[in-house]
């Protein structure tokens, strides 16, 4: 394993009463994709900002790039490019004007930023609007140019916040494969999300925050092994068969997850073959579905399975 | 792998010149702010020598001096304060549109987005005065016995205002981070610094504590001065009062514009 481009120790952040960082620790090697997965307020953000050199962290230590990010922060920033959770572009700026401004502080000469600046708009498929302002462009488009400024420097660490929140499927798509072309460069990746199926794609490790801890860490595929490669979600038509649903479940040897208050069971599976398990077990505890839908494990679906101890 | 090359970061000289130009750029496009912010003084300037200017008594102002050439050098001062807040607004801007955090995440001082910010407020100045006061010796027969050089030269001394203004209210923006507690601020600040000064009457006229409010104003001292070096009154010791009073405040806005900045992280 190659030295390692983000490397965090116990950090910690605490604004007024809120912890929202409680003793965070990670670390992600060149040419490595580290994704966090964490509901809203997991501290998702704010570890990013802190990495980022944005944010002063209440208490641990952080080195990107091989320098501090308090005390370093200065070269720390000639090293990184960072997506925010919020579009953050000149909206009174061309898209051109945009990457370009960014390419001169970053000390490319007049003509290189130029070519910079378009070699980026037509790999994020924005060179029919790069003229206008970037207040004219749709929220897409903007997100798109936002993605494209935090690449101009080619960083050796790239944060994205959320990246793909407000793209279409195809955007979607598009900035996955440019995510996995800067990774064969060297380039180490640290990005937030809330899908399982992002994290699965691109992440090499993928760590869960939940509550500003660390609650799980792993491989995508280590996580998975808890969670299943499908998850069928059960809504049966009375909550008083819950508990007996599930019991059935277990024996039939499969990994239901319910909460007792309701009258949905959602079973981890590998395949579609093993829904004729799940009917069978649940005709055993004399329960009736009012729908069955067979889906990609969720988010939820790993806190589930978190909570009921399948992934640690 | 292909090979890249490896920018990592500018020279200080770049920084200025890129993040002035782009401050520029948002001013131009945004010419409307410019144009608009025209209105006001010229609205002053015909407002007040019509409502003022019948009842003023002559006793009160220099020996043949008509009332409205009397009332334009103060109005060039006061022009600067309207492109001086808009320097506030246009850092909150920055602030919510998050691009302050993008220049943060960059390899650069801060201190150049604040004086690129300054510069292009001051340009809006610029434009709006030399408008007012081109405008004033074709239309209104502002032809004062300091000539061409003494216009010149109150031009650069309201310049010199409006970088000191711009500044308080960069400052102001840097601390608050609130577009209305910006505004609201800068109007309460406006008032008081346009009217309780010399801009428009003598400060003999004024009753005993707005006068002494109008005599610590730095803006009467830039009225004064700029009357001097237009209307060949009495004052010469006001120029430097004026210029000192404006590199003192400019020097000390600049300082807490920083602190501002620094004080409360810029994240994204
Ligand atoms: N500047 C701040 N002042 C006070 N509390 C804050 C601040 N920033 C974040 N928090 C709190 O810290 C916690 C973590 O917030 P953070 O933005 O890091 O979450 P997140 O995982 O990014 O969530 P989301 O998915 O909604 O973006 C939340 O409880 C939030 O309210
Ligand atoms: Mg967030």
């Amino acid at each position: 394993m190659s030295a390692p481009m983000i490397e965090a120790t116990e950090i910690r952040m605490v604004f007024g009463e809120v912890k929202a960082l409680d003793g965070v620790s990670l670390h992600v090697p060149e040419g490595e994709v580290l994704a966090l997965l964490g509901h809203n307020g997991a501290g998702k953000t704010t570890l990013i900002n802190i990495l980022a050199t944005l944010l002063p962290p209440t208490s641990g230590t952080a080195r990107v790039a091989g320098f501090d990010v308090v005390s370093q922060a200065r070269e720390v920033r000639r090293h990184i490019g960072i997506t925010g959770q919020f579009v953050a572009v000149d909206r009174e700026l061309s898209g051109t004007d945009n990457l370009v401004l960014i390419a001169r502080l970053l000390g490319a000469g007049r003509r290189e930023a130029k070519a910079r600046a378009e070699e980026l708009l037509e790999v994020f498929e924005l060179t029919h609007t790069a003229g206008r302002p970037a207040r004219t462009y749709s929220g897409g488009m903007r997100r798109r140019l936002d993605l494209a400024s935090s690449l101009v420097g080619h960083p050796d660490v790239i944060f994205l916040d959320e990246p793909t929140t407000g793209l279409d499927p195809t955007g979607r798509l598009g900035l996955w494969e440019i995510v996995e072309r800067l990774v064969k460069d060297g380039t180490a990746v640290l990005l937030t999300t809330q899908y399982l199926d992002e994290a699965d794609r691109l992440a090499d490790s993928v760590t869960v925050l939940s509550g500003g801890k660390i609650v799980a860490a792993g491989t995508a595929s280590e996580l998975k092994a808890g969670v299943g490669q499908h998850t069928v979600h059960v809504t049966l038509t009375d909550q008083a068969h819950t508990a007996a649903a599930v019991a059935s479940l277990e024996r039939a040897g499969l990994l239901p997850v319910a909460d007792e208050e309701s009258d949905k069971v959602s079973v981890a599976v590998e395949a579609s073959t093993d829904l004729a398990r799940v009917v069978r077990a649940l005709d055993d505890a004399g329960a009736t579905a009012a729908e069955i839908a067979f889906t990609q494990p969720t988010l939820d679906d790993v806190y589930l399975s978190l909570a009921a101890g399948r992934v640690s | 792998m292909t090979t890249v090359p490896v920018w990592r970061g500018s020279s200080a000289f770049t920084q200025f010149t890129v993040l002035t130009g782009r401050a520029l750029r948002t001013v131009v496009s945004s010419w409307q702010v410019t144009v608009l912010g025209l209105l006001q003084p010229v609205f002053m300037l015909l407002v007040i020598s019509e409502v003022f200017g019948s009842m003023a008594n002559p006793a009160y102002f220099p020996q043949g001096v008509r009332y409205i050439d009397y009332l334009m050098p103060g109005i060039l001062i006061t022009t600067g304060i309207g492109p001086a807040v808009s320097a506030g607004v246009g850092l909150i801007k920055d602030l919510e549109n998050g691009v302050m955090a993008r220049f943060r995440s960059l390899p650069i001082g801060m201190y150049w987005v604040l004086f690129g910010r300054g510069v292009a407020d001051l340009a809006r100045a610029a434009v709006q005065i030399l408008v007012m006061l081109l405008g004033a010796v074709a239309l209104l027969g502002f032809s004062p016995p300091g000539g061409v050089r003494g216009m010149a030269f109150a031009l650069l001394i309201a310049l010199f205002v409006t970088w000191s203004l711009a500044w308080t209210f960069i400052a102001l923006g840097a601390f608050t981070r609130s577009a209305e507690v910006m505004q609201a601020v800068g109007f309460l600040a406006v008032f008081p610094l346009t009217f309780a000064s010399s801009a428009f009457v003598p400060l003999d006229v004024l009753p005993g504590w707005l006068q002494a409010v109008a005599t610590v104003n730095p803006l009467s001292h830039a009225v004064n001065a700029s009357r001097h070096l237009t209307l060949s009154t009495a004052g010469g010791a006001e120029v430097p009062v004026a210029l000192l009073a404006s590199l003192v405040l400019a020097v000390l806005a600049q300082f807490v514009a920083m602190a501002g900045i620094r004080r409360k992280p810029l994240t994204a």
